[in-house]
């Protein structure tokens, strides 16, 4: 019949109809019904009564929105053909959206006892919408949180939603590469700016001059002023694409250091912004921040700034800021707390004997800290030469861990309760023990050595000589290949948590105890998908340690990740979201941040998600079961 | 019967009912040729709208042996004399038919011609024929041209030659090349779909306004 077939025929077009049997969709057309929906009109209404049916948009698009606090719309997603709205409200019964037609809009309507059938009977139907409602529900979720208690400064969001050209200045000015430095300066004073752009001969952007250049290679070394720019220039030059947002400039900057980032636009140079403009922007700024952290010169000095990072979170996410963005914000400016602190102390004990590399590991090295945040971390020297070398390099890094264990305790990091810290010997070696302590942990992997993996393997540089790190990450991929066994007893252990959902989809909570009723957000959900995540990168020896930047190398390249990758990603974005707003409050409120909540306070909304989260977890762990452990000798 | 079809419309329908809210069956036939002297119904095809919601399951489609088969007529509907000489004869169908428009608001473009030949057939058979108040979407389409346009001495009606398929096509519905009573019955829905906001955006609140503008002509 050509009126059921044109519908099928566009059913076949979208997912996740298009993966249903043909014979499934012949016998769920008959059920269908189809609307029109002029421009404008309101199709569900907020508050209003829940929808009857999934609406699948055969033509046009529709907007949704939430009413904000003061009863301004706030659009949280646009839809368009191909796409779906109104399941939650069918599941739920409430309608907590407004959805209207923003063109002339031609919907299939697939009555609510069908879906219900359809999500009962048929996995491929069940998975998609847990897919594709937890990267939406994200920024609901967000919407919804900030709505409930902390207000915000229509500033405060400017950094996450001002692209970088809006705030950059145009028409840089610039000097070509064999100008005198007085000339330079001169030009500076009289524009009143505080860097010039350097072009070479074809007018090309090669480097640039700042106000700390001329301080710091000129006045400072007594340089002659008839030497051309091109000697104390800075380079290469940092840029920005202008279509970035404000706060990418501000880990730019954070990370490189620098307060002048050129903004190119179609790869074209546009202009300049600075850090000047960024705080303009923004009254308090992780920059700011930063900055504050490398302007001080004492341990004191340092501990009373590391107060303001609680105060830097709170902003983050009063600004929607998603928790991958605010975690790396936040180890952003720990890590320059931490550089600070490495300074100090190279100062207050001298150069070191040996070239040496600070590295760290744990959240640390995956830049997912919070609010709590233990010390991990190491030193790792170059091999000495001669037994009073190797003495000398002891004595000297002893001293110097110590001090900077003390140092960052004064600044809030709590210490290690594994000890895995620098001033702990173990963790204070030749560049050679290293090597050796990651062989032997991957060819004899007892359990305490699979422990330890877990811990240190996913160390990055933060400060000193980074070949040193570099080497050593090349001696992991290396030693990794073929090594079957040490993957299976790393498989072992991510399957040995499971999440926290029990037989009839209800949450599986702590029996008794202080934290009663609740469950354990970062043993039961993150720990495992870090963990996942961590042995598909160790058995395919990628080099990331960020859970996130994991998946995406990953989905590229591993088939099972291939498959449930975005999943994972969206589950741990949102448990990392829910754990940082149950901390923050906690804070808020005095108390001790911890990772327990009740899943009794949580939305309707919030539990089914949750779930979804719980059940892509358990659905990994079970291939990994399937794929390490079957047949084998456990 | 017909006194009984007349009962159960009034009982539940009033004139008074909301526009969005009626119960309407979209209708179209394919014909032997326009003669209703001597061509006759092919096919019949109908599909039941709730208010501006169109129930993809809720249709009905019934090729007839026709009394006589005009062979001219196959290239435009495609059903071959052979085809209909094995279908039930339209009597057969009819019942089955007025039982599906029952208490609904029969819908056409150009309905007129299509219930000339089904009363036909109706009083010929029964006795009777659908009472039904019944809505030409061509009227209504001429009628909501005329407003927008805003007519002057000078406006132009649109030609009787402008077919179901250019107008759908103008409203942006997309029409498959191969069609049947029903598909067109479909198309004819969809336009009338359009034309709902429209209408109630005019002032055609009620079934009363819509009947008075959009009533077919000739019965």
């Amino acid at each position: 019949m050509p009126v059921h077939e044109e519908v099928i025929e566009f059913l076949k077009e979208v997912p996740p109809f298009q993966f249903l049997e043909e014979e499934d969709l012949y016998s769920i057309v008959p059920g269908m019904n189809m609307e029109f929906y002029p421009k404008g009109a309101v199709i569900l209404q907020e508050g209003g009564p829940p929808s009857d049916a999934l609406r699948i948009i055969k033509k046009g698009a529709v907007q949704v929105s939430i009413k904000g606090e003061k009863g301004e719309e706030l659009i949280i997603d646009v839809r368009g053909e191909g796409e779906t709205f109104g399941l939650w409200s069918l599941l739920e019964g409430e309608q907590k959206t407004t959805v209207r037609a923003i063109e002339d809009t031609i919907c299939y309507l697939l009555p609510k006892e069908r879906v219900k059938h359809l999500l009962d009977t048929n996995a491929i139907f069940t998975e998609y919408f847990l897919r594709s409602h937890i990267s939406k529900y994200l920024d609901k979720a967000l919407k919804e949180r900030i709505q409930k208690g902390l207000s915000q400064r229509e500033v405060e969001r400017a950094i996450f939603t001002t692209p970088v050209i809006n705030i950059a200045s145009t028409e840089p000015v610039t000097v070509k590469v064999d100008t005198p430095i007085q000339e330079a300066a001169k030009k500076m004073a009289e524009k009143r700016i505080s860097s010039l752009i350097v072009v070479d001969e074809e007018d090309v952007p090669v480097g640039i001059i700042t106000d700390r250049d001329l301080r710091e290679k000129v006045v400072a070394l007594g340089r002659n002023l008839n030497e051309p720019v091109r000697n104390i220039m800075s380079y290469p030059l940092k840029k920005i694409d202008g279509r970035r947002y404000c706060y990418e400039a501000i880990m730019e900057m954070i990370r490189n250091n620098i307060h002048h980032l050129v903004v190119v636009k179609d790869g074209k140079l546009y202009g300049m912004v600075t850090n000047h403009d960024l705080m303009l922007l923004q009254g308090s700024s992780p920059v700011s921040v930063a900055q504050e952290i490398r302007n001080q010169d004492s341990i004191d000095g340092l501990a009373e700034v590391s107060k303001k990072i609680t105060g830097l979170i709170g902003l983050l996410i009063k600004e929607e800021a998603k928790a991958r963005t605010i975690t790396r914000i936040i180890s952003e400016v720990n890590d320059s707390l931490i550089r600070r602190v490495l300074e100090i102390a190279e100062k207050k004990f001298g150069p070191p004997p040996l070239p040496y590399c600070f590295i760290v590991y744990g959240s640390e090295g995956r830049k997912e800290q919070t609010f709590k945040t233990d010390q991990d971390n190491g030193i790792i020297y170059r091999d000495p030469g001669t037994p009073s070398e190797a003495t000398e390099a002891e004595r000297y890094f002893s001293e110097f861990s110590e001090f900077v264990k003390e140092s960052l305790l004064r600044c809030g990091f709590a210490s290690c309760q594994g000890n895995y810290m620098a001033s702990n010997e173990k963790w204070r070696r030749p560049l050679s023990v290293w090597k050796r302590y990651f062989s032997e942990w991957i060819n004899t992997p007892t359990p305490e050595a699979i422990l330890q993996s877990v811990i240190l393997f996913d160390f990055r540089a933060l400060y000193g000589d980074t070949d040193l790190a570099r080497e050593l990450k090349e001696h992991l991929l290396n030693t990794l290949k073929g090594k079957d066994i040490f993957l299976l007893h790393m498989a072992k252990l991510t399957v040995n948590v499971k999440p926290p959902l029990g037989f009839f989809r209800t949450f599986v909570v702590e029996k008794s105890g202080e934290h009663k009723n609740e469950l354990n957000l970062k043993f039961r959900l993150i720990a495992p998908i870090i963990n996942i995540v961590r042995l598909y990168s160790l058995e395919t020896a990628i080099p990331e340690t960020p859970t996130i930047e994991r998946i995406e190398r990953l989905k590229q390249i591993h088939p099972v990740m291939k498959e449930v990758g975005e999943e994972l990603a969206y589950a741990f974005e949102f448990v990392m979201t829910l754990r940082l707003h149950h901390q923050y409050e906690q804070v808020l409120s005095g108390r001790e941040p911890d990772n327990y909540i009740n899943p009794d306070t949580l939305t309707n909304l919030e539990k089914k998600t949750l779930k979804d989260a719980c059940q892509i977890i358990r659905k990994t762990q079970e291939i990994i079961e399937q794929h390490y452990m079957l047949g084998r000798v456990m | 019967m017909l006194d009984l079809i007349r009962y159960f419309f009034l009982k539940r329908y009033t004139l008074s009912t909301p526009i969005d809210r009626a119960r309407y069956v979209v209708i179209d036939t394919e014909l032997t040729g326009l003669d209703p002297r001597k061509d006759s119904v092919v096919s019949i095809g109908a599909i039941e709208m709730e208010g501006s919601k169109i129930l993809l399951g809720r249709t009905f489609y019934r090729v007839v042996a026709p009394a006589c088969v005009d062979v001219s007529a196959v290239p435009i509907h495609g059903i071959t004399p052979q085809e209909t000489m094995e279908c039930p004869k339209i009597e057969a169908v009819l019942p089955e038919f007025v039982s599906f428009c029952e208490g609904a608001v029969l819908v056409g473009h150009r309905i007129g011609i299509d219930l000339t030949f089904i009363n036909r057939e109706l009083k010929e058979n029964y006795g009777t024929a659908l009472t039904n108040p019944s809505i030409d979407t061509f009227r209504i389409y001429k009628w909501l041209k005329r407003l927008e346009i805003g007519a002057d001495a000078f406006y132009e009606e649109p030609k009787e030659s402008e077919t179901l398929f250019d107008i759908a096509g103008a409203f942006g519905i997309t029409v498959n090349r191969v069609h049947d009573a029903l598909y067109d019955a479909y198309i004819t829905a969809q336009l009338f779909q359009r034309f709902l906001p429209k209408l109630i955006e005019r002032g055609v609140r009620e079934l009363r306004d819509l009947l008075r503008i959009g009533q077919s002509e000739g019965r």
